[in-house]
């Protein structure tokens, strides 16, 4: 397991946060996943051996965000 | 219509259809694609997935649209009665309901400056929801059944935009249940068209025209703020509010303009003049409480003697009959029609009495001299 936080500093709403916590919903391997708009984080935990920390970077890219380290 | 229930309407109208959107209409959009993707695959079973989305919106759409909306009518009404019943129920003094307006005004005006992205210390004045439940509506939302949209409508109410939850606080303030409801029925139902229009849209617009939404409705609160916070010091008796700014500054340049004597004739009635003179003030005061405010607002009254402030209504139904001088705490509910008399204590020389109603929207002074 890895956990990982990500800046994405073009949330700009509540809907935000939702849209892209429904990765896990789409995405294999998210054990924990955790937005906050306050913050401008994304706080994910994911099994690297079902997913790469590439494909998540693309998956958020895919919703119109961009993931900062 | 009370005028608390018209701003919210025409607040909903405005600022509170595209700010909900932003927030909510997520909820909606999503839960239509799965329902149409649902029925699409039941249909064609081969050819489900991507597209869906585009070529669909406009079909089937009417009915969970308007089953969204009338459940989310129906929640923010009964939210607005418990929240009005709590301002009850908490007994809030005049001042206490000019700071908690004041309050309302700044969290508006600096939800607007989020909406704006001015400064990231304002994401603060944005309340986010637990994870739980922004997780089970999610979920939900992604559940395609004919009911979904029904339970989506009622559980916005867990997730409320900027200018929703301070039209909740607006609706807490007035302390009485049915104003409450009054004003988030007014307000949901506003924002309504707008929705149902987005929606629409919304099936095809990205992130980017959100930003333009966002824009044109944080435009709007601004201006919904300054007018809360407005309200809210000349409930507290402050000296100097955004209303009163020009008469001020028309004073300050052309001292006595606007201001009103009262002459005392021998019937009692009244004889109003435009300008100072050197007319003798009179220990009675009338002024005409009408649906639009009070008239003289500006009077003028003997210092070191009591005076007795009549005050006329004939056919008023707008908050300006709930009376209210802050720094004296002295308050009366008018009638519809009729005279009431209030007794003001000996004032000194040059003191100065803000009067307003009791939702701080029109206001007045008495000056004594």
């Amino acid at each position: 397991m890895v956990k990982k936080t990500f800046v994405i500093s073009d949330m700009h709403c509540a809907n935000c946060v939702m849209r892209l916590e429904g990765l896990e919903d789409d995405l294999p391997g998210i054990r924990y996943i955790r937005g906050s708009y306050h913050r401008q984080t994304l706080e994910v935990e994911f099994d690297e051996t079902q997913l790469s920390e590439e494909q998540l970077r693309a998956a958020i890219a895919r919703l119109g965000y961009t993931a900062q380290a | 219509m009370d005028p608390l229930w018209m701003v919210a309407l025409i607040t909903g109208l405005t600022t509170g259809g595209l700010s909900c959107m932003l927030v909510q209409g997520g909820l909606l959009t999503t839960s239509l694609a799965s329902q149409l993707e649902a029925e699409l695959r039941t249909r064609k079973p081969a050819r489900s997935g991507q597209g869906t989305r585009g070529s669909a919106a406009g079909r089937n759409l009417l009915q969970p649209i308007l089953l969204f909306l009338g459940a989310k009518l129906f929640a923010y009404t009964v939210l607005g009665f418990a929240l009005g019943a709590l301002g009850s129920v908490l007994s809030l003094t005049p001042g206490m309901r000019g700071a908690l307006q004041i309050a309302i005004g700044i969290f508006m005006v600096g939800n607007a400056l989020r909406m704006l992205q001015v400064h990231p210390v304002f994401r603060y004045f944005n309340l986010e929801p637990p994870a739980r439940v922004t997780r089970a509506l999610r979920r939900k939302s992604k559940q395609a059944t004919g009911l979904t949209p029904l339970v989506l409508g009622a559980m916005t109410v867990l997730i409320p935009c900027g200018v929703t939850q301070s039209m909740m606080a607006l609706a807490m303030g007035t302390g009485s249940p049915l104003l409450g409801a009054g004003i988030l029925f007014a307000f949901t139902l506003g924002a309504s068209p707008v929705f149902f229009g987005l929606t629409y849209l919304a099936m095809r617009l990205g992130a980017l025209l959100e930003k333009n939404f966002a824009r044109v409705a944080a435009a709007g609160l601004i201006l919904l703020g300054l007018w809360t916070l407005d309200g809210g010091l000349n409930l507290v008796g402050s000296p100097v509010s955004l209303s009163r700014l020009p008469r001020m500054v028309a004073e300050a340049v052309s001292p006595g303009t606007g201001l009103q004597s009262f002459s005392a004739s021998g019937d009692g009635g009244i004889s109003p003049f435009a300008r100072q003179d050197a007319v003798p003030v009179s220990d009675k005061i009338t002024i005409e409480v009408g649906d639009n405010g009070y008239t003289p607002d500006r009077v003028r009254a003997p210092a070191n003697q009591p005076v007795q402030l009549q005050l006329v209504t004939r056919g008023t139904y707008s908050c300006s009959r709930a009376f209210l001088i802050p720094s004296l705490d002295l308050s009366a509910l008018l009638p519809a029609r009729g005279v009431e008399t209030l007794d003001i204590p000996p004032q000194k020389p040059g003191t100065r009495l803000q009067f307003t109603c009791s939702m701080g929207m029109f206001t007045g002074v008495i000056t004594f001299q």
